[in-house]
């Protein structure tokens, strides 16, 4: 409770500069469906904790999370290492259990979601498999599932048509670059044609060239499949170009500190990153980190 | 940066080829070791009565290679070894398959359940342990067979490599992948089928090219047990004076150009059913 009161006093008081305005624009509906249950693809996380044993005594790693996402949106976690981001994202998943609390995926728990193949997952490595050429890593999915071959092909290739490596479907990702496998990784996430897209700090191996580039190419592949996505990142810069809010995490005990809704028009193109909003908001990001 | 080297591969392309190729190497390799056989031969020529039961010169192995004359049963000194390498060679590919088919089912079933490996392991270290020529009249006895026991004692030496390597293999597999696996539900055999067996192939030719030559030498080791044919008891008799000496050099560099043919011939066979491993890091030098 102490966690949700410090977050809305942060979220309404907390920017007392001239950017509040755009901060918080009152236009926005998408304020109020903070409190609205999620939509069919959203995601409601209440009360989540978890707590892993250490030496026989439970040491909290999530506490009380809170979180609604909404069908479509694309939310950050941001966060110092320890903060729990991680861990939120893979409870999600279905990775994990939570010690206490519930999870919503569009109305089911996550392992129902898992199992109807809801969402699509996205490493930090794009965990590729070195014995198998650029399409069939996309087709592996699909293999599982049992798709008919053809429509394995068909499909494997349009998602290699959308992430621009068409002419690539021969290769062995040994051949790849490191953004280009990650691409790949993306291409295999979205062949299962998910309503959900979790990532887990995709972009953070990568240098910062390529990293700018796959920020455009996953924000066009959003405005093209409306997919709901949870990124999670500890580059805030990033956190606060990509998404439409950014939910703040701190560590001891990973909890939410901040829910922050980015104002910054869509589409958004690279020079965004250099008007005086944009780093206001990441000072506002910045700043709402606790105990770090 | 960039141009530095460029142009350094057009003013001297054949200094540059050179260092590039692997020819080169071998070949300094071979020289200094003839170089270095020859002057161990020459000083043993100097100082021992019988200078060609302890180091002959290549040229005097080379010529018995060559030479008509019938060693023993009317056979030629090359003839015995290619005879004898016949079923000592077979003996010691029979056991190579058994070996490796075992190898790879007991690493799978360690790898798929806990307790499999927590009971077999141990057992795999024992057996390591055991010198061959205290295993092998316990073989012997068990299958009643001279050469039965033969195939079974190099299947039991292939078969360590194998295993060992090919649950370090299983084990390798990142978390990631089996987390993927899981996201998209995929039941075990798939994720055997799909991920783990895959994953575990280099793993696997390296346990090949490890036991491929054991199994040969394991063959050879377990000729001297008892008479029969075999390179083992051709080397032994030849040592004995029942036959040219010669026929014990030609073995002994028949059996390190085999031992290392077979090494390659994983290699090849790892380049050729893992194409994708060449672009890796490190890939088919294992």
């Amino acid at each position: 409770m102490k966690n949700t009161a410090g977050r809305l006093k942060r979220a309404t008081g907390a920017p007392a500069s001239g950017i509040a305005a755009d901060l918080n624009p009152s236009e926005r509906s998408s304020e109020s469906a903070l409190a609205e249950p999620a939509a069919q693809s959203g995601i409601s996380l209440s009360g989540v904790s978890k707590a892993y044993p250490v030496n026989g005594e439970m040491i909290p790693v999530l506490k009380n999370i809170n979180l609604d996402i909404k069908q479509g949106e694309f939310i950050s976690l941001v966060g110092p290492s320890g903060c729990g981001k991680t861990t939120t994202l893979r409870i999600i998943a279905d990775l994990i259990s939570p010690s206490s609390g519930t999870v919503l995926i569009g109305g089911q728990t996550p392992r129902q979601a898992r199992l109807k193949r809801r969402y699509g997952m996205v490493f930090q490595s794009a965990v590729l498999y070195d014995w198998r050429t650029v399409i069939k890593n996309v087709m592996l999915p699909l293999e599982i599932m049992k798709l008919p071959k053809q429509e394995q092909q068909q499909r494997a290739e349009a998602m290699l048509d959308m992430v621009g490596l068409k002419n690539y479907a021969a290769h062995y990702p040994g051949q790849l670059s490191g953004g280009m496998q990650q691409r790949v990784g993306i291409a295999r996430a979205l062949a299962l044609k998910p309503d959900i897209l979790l990532m887990d700090e995709p972009f953070s191996a990568l240098d910062e060239f390529t990293r700018e580039k796959l920020h455009e190419d996953l924000l066009q592949i959003w405005q093209k499949t409306h997919k709901t996505i949870v990124f999670v990142t500890h580059n805030i810069a990033e956190a606060v170009y990509l998404s439409d809010r950014v939910c703040v995490m701190s560590p001891h005990p990973g909890r939410i500190s901040n829910i922050i809704e980015i104002g910054l028009p869509r589409p958004r193109n690279p020079q965004a990153k250099t008007s005086a909003t944009f780093s206001a908001y990441v000072n506002l990001v910045r700043s709402s980190f606790e105990g770090v | 940066m960039k141009q530095q080297p460029k142009s350094k591969i057009q003013s001297k392309p054949g200094f540059a080829s050179l260092t590039q190729a692997k020819w080169p190497v071998t070949l300094v390799w071979l020289i200094g070791l003839i170089l270095i056989w020859e002057l161990a031969a020459f000083e043993v020529a100097q100082t021992k009565r019988t200078p060609e039961n302890v180091l002959p010169h290549l040229y005097q192995i080379i010529a018995a290679a060559f030479s008509g004359k019938k060693v023993t049963n009317n056979l030629t000194a090359t003839q015995v070894v290619l005879i004898n390498a016949a079923s000592t060679l077979l003996r010691a590919g029979q056991g190579f398959v058994i070996g490796v088919a075992f190898g790879y089912l007991l690493a799978l079933l360690m790898s798929l359940s806990k307790i499999v490996e927590k009971i077999a392991f141990p057992y795999l270290m024992l057996i390591q342990m055991i010198p061959i020529l205290g295993m092998a009249p316990i073989v012997l006895s068990i299958t009643g067979d001279i050469n039965r026991s033969r195939i079974v004692i190099a299947a039991i030496l292939t078969f360590y490599p194998i295993a060992a390597n090919c649950l370090a293999g299983f084990k390798a597999v990142e978390p990631q992948k089996h987390e993927l696996m899981y996201s998209y539900g995929a039941n075990k055999f798939q994720l055997y089928t799909k991920t783990m067996i895959p994953a575990t192939w280099p793993y696997f030719f390296t346990g090949l090219k490890i036991s491929a030559p054991l199994a040969i030498t394991a063959s050879i080791l377990v000729d001297t047990l008892q008479g029969g044919g075999g390179l083992g008891s051709m080397l032994s008799q030849s040592l004995k004076h029942a036959m040219s000496v010669y026929v014990f050099w030609l073995i002994i560099f028949f059996v390190a150009f085999i031992g290392m043919f077979s090494f390659y011939l994983m290699g090849v066979l790892e380049a050729w059913l893992c194409p994708y491993r060449k672009w890796e890091k490190g890939g088919n030098e294992a």
